[in-house]
């Protein structure tokens, strides 16, 4: 639907010239509101990393400035000195980087099965996964915290991995992908003498691609930013993650807008780079992995 | 046929493998005593400005006790509320924690056992828990029954804060009757065709410590009674809804539904001239340039009155080390403890034998005699504040008429106390 | 745990036990031990007067449903979260639609833009209240400020009972265009070339070709996001919880900031529980719609 194909299509040669320059404007003009549109939609971010280098006394004097008159590293300094930032650094990663894999291997391995797999069952089993998404976090809150209690996991990393390590959400997402792949190609592996694990690790996996990098994308964001999960599962701040170790900086009776945008800013960092990075891998398209 | 399946046989060890090890580096942390030395584990929900004063009251409990650690966990009220409720109630939870800022939860926690009784460690002198020297307010709201079952983590009241550069500007002193207080609110809110451009004062009226029932009180007007029956739709109550709301609803002294986070940044701007808050915000204030006046709060036909709030420090009664719990709280709140923490934080201290030596505590301290608390001793406290009285205030300063909605309000309280008037 | 799902010896035994169950198997066993024995649990409380931690609960039958039922608060909090979420699944859907077909081959500049609008997705809503409560601040915030500038006065964003929800639902379609935009972009790479080139070569013009190729090689991923959408839009709860607590006088209070208020503030676990097992059936119900309608087509 680009504009390149557009133009092609549908401005054959007899029409006017200034038709086409009409075209052109629109296109132009379209893709101005659009790059608005993004812009207005990452302002607060730039509001925030402004916030994250100004002094109260500059935030307050006008807090609708997006950027600071008088600059101050404060805010980094307290998340710095008064956070131990290298650990927290470190679970922060341990947790959504270990919770994914697992989660994306597992998910996709379900949704594999229910997609592709004949078996007793299949349709039950995928309206129970399906249903436990619907059940808010508040709901099983305090029977998994017992749970964890029992099995000794509080304020461990099994007892942060293991419990996320699969999601409705990515049984789901997957199952709907792998559905759309062409039946002929099971039957054709099957008559090659695959079996169906082979045709999972062979054949659907690397055809999902796109799939997967964006489940695991969302997946890892999503864990990366939790932050009421980790302060359930741990008692103490070494076990925390940034994000949730954030929450030290504000409360009801006031809050350090310096220091909870600084540790803001820095946990979102590596998101975004991470982001721009991995783009390519869940937009590269199956006419460049090599089938069709 | 048997190469491919190598590679995810291996991903699986891989990963096997890399949980495993993570696991292992995850547990530990024994809460037993080692060494002889007791571990004691804290959960308070003291995020914000205050942490600090909070956790080198911890420190200095731990360096002049080489026999006992206590660890303190700070998180967030939403967290804890998650968490102890079922920790407690099973035997899993720290041996000491803040359960709410709202003293009302105790009644839960009581009910369920969950709680220590701190009867037996109250006593006069040394290493007693001084209750008797508690201000009284705050021995009545934490015990239940006839039981003490918690000690005064802290210990606040509310003032009115003031910008005096605005206050000069306006030719307007200090007010310091309920009259001044009016007048002063309507002088300085300023106006620029139809646009208010400077506010009186800023009011919260949800998402904060209430700040409206003082308003009440300076009039004699109260919300519910000491049996639980509603006193809000009482003459003195709704005279002086009716005064405030009109001021906010006609004549724009300040703006409707702010919570406190709100109230405080429009202060903070130099949008608003005046605050009542507690002694948390002076810090915030100053830092962000405000030339700032401290004053008692007004004194109206109610007499002198203004709003205390307190966090309840309990113990677990499963905890395994009730001595030392007992022998911590008792420090907290004893006299070198208590003199040090009005220091650091500006709170006054718990205590009414301890005389601050930071001035600026000097006027939260001289409020602590004649301070009440939010709605005490109610275990549907926290039920009437969010079901009735905040929608009480939105109502009147949205414009909806006082008598009316007062009456409504005193029969919702009624109806959630049980009181048959 | 990880290694008990590889079925090595599917091939040998494939006859005995079919090695499908051990694909869902780790998936089943996380979810039932995390999700679905808690919500069953919940179901057995909500037959209860559960206070957490007390030794008796004493039986009440549906007492609570019934409650529930006569509970004008809790029709509000329907009322909210339905409107809600309509308004949000299709802002979701169709912003993220649109977004995904106009970036969808890469150039930096698209690259860029994806970024951007993703974005919001990963914040954390602890950062994101504090950010928007500041950007709309009626006095002193950037939104009223910039309106200002161009002689316009600027509501309370929050504070205005008519306002509050539509400002919370411009900050929720805001917040999740970008997943519906990412999920919509992969799978627009599935949609096979040589039928595009192909509806071309026959003259379809644009809104044919979405219609006619694009729209169907999509469905499954489209019908994940709505429903998605939807059921995470039924769950509202943090952004009113930091945006507005539910206020103005409860105009933005939804179904689970309602149940958080009873089960966590006043500790009645067992009418949480209840308004839980409502909202749980509801959307199950309304998902199940979702899938039926789109089933005719989408089934194998």
């Amino acid at each position: 639907m680009t504009s390149e194909t557009l133009a092609r299509v549908e401005a054959p040669a007899w029409l006017p010239g200034t038709l086409k320059i009409f075209k052109n404007i629109i296109r132009y003009a379209s893709w101005g509101v659009l790059i608005l549109a993004a812009a207005a939609t990452v302002l607060p971010f730039v509001w925030m990393i402004g916030v994250s280098l100004r002094t109260p006394a500059d935030l307050y004097a006008d807090p609708a400035r997006l950027w600071p008159g008088e600059w101050s590293v404060a805010g980094f300094h307290a998340v710095l000195t008064q956070l131990p930032f290298a650990r927290l650094a470190f679970n922060t990663f341990v947790f959504a980087g270990g919770t994914t894999i697992l989660l994306v291997f597992l998910d996709s391995l379900a949704g594999y099965a229910l997609a592709r797999l004949k078996f007793r069952g299949r349709q039950a089993i995928f309206i129970v996964i399906l249903a436990t998404l619907m059940v808010p976090f508040q709901v099983t809150i305090i029977p998994v915290f017992l749970t964890l209690f029992d099995l000794g996991w509080l304020n461990t990393f099994q007892g942060l991995i293991i419990p996320r390590a699969t999601s409705a959400l990515g049984i789901f997402m997957l199952r709907q992908f792998f559905r759309t792949l062409p039946a002929e190609l099971d039957d054709a592996a099957h008559i090659d003498g695959a079996n169906s694990f082979q045709i999972y690790w062979r054949i659907v996996l690397p055809l999902a691609k796109p799939a997967l990098a964006s489940l695991f994308v969302i997946q890892f964001m999503a864990l990366w930013n939790d932050f009421l999960w980790p302060l359930v599962v741990s008692s103490t701040l070494d076990m925390r993650t940034l994000p949730s170790a954030l929450t030290l900086f504000s409360s009801q009776s006031g809050v350090d807008h310096a220091a909870l945008m600084a540790g803001a800013a820095i946990s979102l960092a590596p998101l975004a780079v991470a982001f721009l990075v991995a783009q390519r891998f869940f937009v590269q398209g199956i006419a460049t992995t090599g089938l069709k | 046929m048997r190469s491919p399946l190598r590679a995810p046989w291996k991903i699986a060890a891989v990963l096997t493998a890399g949980l495993l090890a993570v696991a292992g580096c995850g547990s530990g942390g024994d809460d037993g005593s080692a060494d002889g030395v007791v571990q004691l584990s804290l959960w308070t929900g003291f995020t914000g400005p205050d942490r600090p004063a909070y956790e080198s009251l911890v420190k200095q409990f731990n360096d002049t006790h080489p026999k006992i650690k206590v660890t303190m966990d700070v998180q967030p009220w939403d967290a804890i509320g998650q968490k102890l409720p079922g920790a407690w109630a099973t035997g899993q939870g720290p041996d000491l924690a803040t359960p709410n800022f709202d003293p009302g939860v105790l009644f839960t926690y009581a009910k369920t056992n969950s709680l220590l009784p701190l009867d037996e460690a109250a006593g006069d002198g040394d290493g007693k828990l001084n209750a008797s020297l508690f201000p009284k307010a705050v021995t009545t709201a934490f015990t239940i029954d006839g039981k003490l079952y918690a000690a005064p983590a802290n210990m606040a009241t509310l003032v009115l804060y003031y910008n005096k550069a605005m206050l000069t500007e306006a030719g307007v002193s200090e007010p310091k009757t309920g009259d001044d207080l009016v007048a002063a609110a309507k002088k300085l809110t300023k106006m620029n065709g139809g646009k208010v451009t400077q506010y009186g004062i800023s009011l919260a009226d949800h998402a904060t410590i209430q700040m409206w029932p003082i308003l009440q009180w300076m009039n004699g007007g109260d919300i519910v009674d000491a049996k639980g029956c509603a006193t809000v739709a009482e003459p003195a109550s709704v005279q002086a809804l009716q005064t405030w709301a009109d001021l906010v609803a006609k004549d724009k002294v300040s703006p409707v539904g702010q919570t406190g986070a709100d109230a405080d940044t429009l202060f903070s701007a130099k949008k608003a001239a005046m605050e009542i808050n507690g002694p948390w915000a002076a810090a915030g204030f100053k830092s962000a340039g405000i030339d700032l006046g401290i004053a008692a709060v007004p004194v109206g036909a109610g007499g002198p009155v203004t709003l205390a709030s307190t966090v309840p420090l309990a113990i677990g009664k499963s905890t395994k080390h009730k001595a030392q719990a007992l022998e911590f709280l008792a420090w907290w709140t004893g006299k070198t403890a208590q003199a040090a923490f009005s220091d650091a934080s500006g709170f006054p201290p718990v205590r009414t034998d301890v005389t601050p030596t930071n001035p600026i505590v000097a006027p939260f301290a001289a409020q602590l005699p004649t301070a009440r608390l939010y709605l005490p001793g109610l275990p549907t406290s926290a039920k009437i504040d969010t079901d009735v009285y905040v929608p009480l205030i939105g109502k009147i300063t949205r414009g909806e008429p006082v008598g009316p909605a007062a009456q409504s309000a005193a029969e919702a309280i009624n109806k959630i106390t049980g009181c048959k008037p | 745990m990880t290694t008990a799902t590889i079925p090595p010896a599917t091939t040998r035994r494939r006859q005995r036990f079919n090695s499908a169950y051990l694909y869902v198997a780790p998936s089943l066993l996380l979810i039932g031990v995390f999700i679905a024995e808690p919500i069953l649990r919940s179901g057995w409380m909500s037959l209860h007067d559960w206070t957490v931690g007390e030794d008796t609960h004493a039986w009440v039958g549906l007492g609570n449903y019934t409650e529930l039922f006569g509970d004008e608060r809790f029709r509000n909090a329907l009322g909210v979260t339905g409107l809600y979420t309509v308004v949000v699944t299709a802002g979701q859907v169709l912003g993220g639609l649109a977004l995904a077909l106009w970036l969808r081959r890469t150039t930096w500049l698209t690259a860029l833009l994806r970024s951007a609008f993703f974005f919001p997705t990963v914040a954390s809503f602890a950062v994101v209240g504090v950010v928007w409560k500041f950007l709309l601040d009626p006095q002193v915030g950037l939104i009223n400020g910039w309106l200002g500038e161009v002689g316009v006065t600027g509501p309370s964003w929050l504070a205005d009972t008519g306002l509050a929800l539509p400002t919370v639902m411009a900050v929720g379609i805001w917040k999740g265009v970008g997943f519906s935009m990412i999920v919509l972009l992969a799978a627009l790479q599935g949609v096979p070339v040589p039928l595009m080139e192909a509806a071309t070569l026959d003259g379809a013009n644009r809104w044919q070709r979405l219609r006619a190729v694009t729209l169907p090689e999509i469905r499954p991923a489209l019908l994940f996001t709505t429903v998605i959408s939807t059921v995470t839009s039924l769950q509202l709860f943090d952004l009113v919880y930091v945006m507005t607590g539910g206020g103005p006088l409860f105009h933005t209070e939804s179904i689970v900031t309602y149940l958080y208020q009873r089960g966590f503030v006043e500790f009645r676990l067992g009418y949480a529980s209840a308004i839980a097992w409502v909202l749980f059936l509801l959307i199950l119900a309304v998902s199940l719609i979702q899938l039926r309608i789109a089933r005719s087509d989408d089934d194998q």
